[in-house]
């Protein structure tokens, strides 16, 4: 097991596959595990994982450190969180936002073990909805798959992430606008956030998602 | 500094109470049509087995009913010797089984039988279930119908939310999709089609008879939703009229 990039902290990978070494030594989501030593390591699978794909993509840039805090909306079961749990460690937080009720029930037994994870039932599209229980963030991470998602992230981002502090912005295509080519609107996605914000990065996340993309965005 | 653990259970416990809160007769309709449907599929593909089977016993029951629940009903009720007689089957390409051989064919009718019973168990109860919660669509739709589109939309309220066109549409996002992205043509109808007036309807009637349809099922989700008065039957025979 090495390292997959000096970079990223946490991060490993072995011929095959990416992993983040386990806070725990616990898994969750019946992912394949390997150990060396006294570590376990959890087997991170891109098809589930949009961070994942665009890191095994090449992405330049994630941003998350040993100790990030993290606003991460659109957090479902929890599978990407769980990730992003290990590689911020136990310094770091996340405020883990989604607005389906009965699809988070997996979310809420995992913060239940992690330290580091709060789990919140909200709408990101007000986040004036949760400014009692979510704090100024180093990241934001945001897979809501939703048609004004670009709108969103950067209210949030405008609301939550300090200055100097990354977002990263996972995109569906198709929940945007059917019509368009994913690449036409990829580009178009591209210039609203520069208006914003500045663009440090991006990947298409094929063959793991189709029609996706991963924006990396840093505020200044 | 922000007391990190302290909004961590904070939020646990406020995220509990909402996820139990949230439990409504949305997720009772849901649960039951996907059960529904699953214990139609699973019946089907056993019975498609059992009928190979029982074949080796009175092949010439099985081609004269052509319908699964029925076919099963009657092996599990009646003696070989009966449905010879019933159906008027003089000479079989079957033999007749020892009892060891019998057994594990009647055992495995025995099971998908009580499949078929509890698939109607569960109908009964979505029915009350829609009747009490949303009495003006299962009314217009029949409570499957009605549970089938409560679920691809994701919820009663999300149901009431939508335009007719897109209830019109329910069930065909893939052709839509393509429809779109390629000019293919569009879909006319989707779930909805399940509807007896529009799937006995002839084929160049369907797409207007669709959009009919989900005119009155936009008015009859949108007054259960906002709690009015029942108007389904009103409905209905309005439906009946325009589409006579
Ligand atoms: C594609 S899934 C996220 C998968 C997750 N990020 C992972 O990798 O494990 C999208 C999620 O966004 C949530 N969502 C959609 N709209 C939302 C909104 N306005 N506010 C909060 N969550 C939302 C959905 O409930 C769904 O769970």
């Amino acid at each position: 097991m090495i390292l997959l990039d000096k970079k990223f902290p946490n991060i490993f990978k072995d011929k095959k596959n990416i992993y983040t070494k386990s806070l725990d030594k616990k898994t969750y989501f019946e992912e394949r595990t390997k150990r060396e030593g006294k570590n376990v390591y959890r087997e991170w699978d891109p098809k589930r994982s949009k961070l994942a794909a665009g890191l095994i993509k090449g992405i330049s840039q994630i941003g998350f450190k040993e100790g990030s805090i993290v606003l991460y909306l659109g957090a479902s079961h929890g599978y990407t969180v769980s990730f992003v749990s290990d590689i911020i460690g136990k310094n770091g937080f996340i405020f883990a936002i989604d607005i389906a009720p009965q699809v988070t029930r997996d979310l809420v037994r995992l913060a239940e073990e992690r330290n580091n994870i709060a789990p919140i039932l909200a709408n990101c599209n007000h986040p004036e909805e949760y400014k009692d229980t979510v704090s100024k963030s180093d990241i934001v991470y945001q897979d809501i798959a939703q048609k004004n998602q670009v709108q969103i992230f950067l209210k949030n981002c405008d609301a939550y992430l300090n200055s100097g502090g990354f977002g990263l912005l996972a995109l569906k295509a198709r929940s945007m606008d059917v019509t368009k080519k994913p690449k036409d609107l990829f580009k178009q996605v591209m210039k609203e956030l520069e208006e914003k914000i500045s663009v440090v990065d991006y990947r298409v996340l094929d063959p793991y998602e189709k029609d996706h993309a991963l924006f990396i965005v840093k505020k200044k | 500094m922000v007391d990190f653990e302290k909004l961590r259970k904070k939020s646990i416990e406020l995220a509990k109470k909402t996820i139990r809160e949230s439990i409504s007769e949305d997720n009772f309709i849901i649960n039951s049509i996907n059960n529904i449907d699953e214990l139609t599929k699973v019946a089907n593909v056993l019975t498609k087995r059992l009928r190979d089977w029982y074949s080796l016993y009175l092949p010439e029951f099985s081609k004269k009913i052509s319908d699964n629940e029925a076919f099963v009903k009657l092996i599990v009720s009646r003696k070989r010797k009966e449905l010879m007689q019933e159906m008027n089957i003089k000479e079989s390409m079957g033999t007749e089984l020892s009892a060891k051989d019998l057994k594990p064919i009647m055992e495995i009718a025995l099971r998908i039988n009580s499949l078929y019973k509890l698939k109607e168990n569960l109908k009964e109860y979505l029915e009350q279930v829609m009747n009490s919660y949303c009495k003006n669509l299962s009314t217009i739709t029949g409570a499957l119908l009605g549970a089938k589109l409560l679920e691809q939309a994701g919820s009663l309220k999300k149901l009431a939310m939508m335009p007719s066109s897109t209830v019109q549409l329910l069930g065909a996002e893939k052709a839509l999709f393509r429809h779109l992205k390629t000019g293919a043509r569009p879909p006319k109808h989707g779930t909805i089609l399940q509807h007896p007036l529009v799937s006995s309807a002839k084929k160049t009637n369907r797409g207007r008879y669709s959009r009919v349809l989900a005119d009155k099922i936009t008015i009859a989700v949108k007054t259960d939703y906002f709690k009015g008065k029942f108007i389904g039957d009103k409905l209905k025979t309005e439906l009946e009229e325009r589409l006579k």
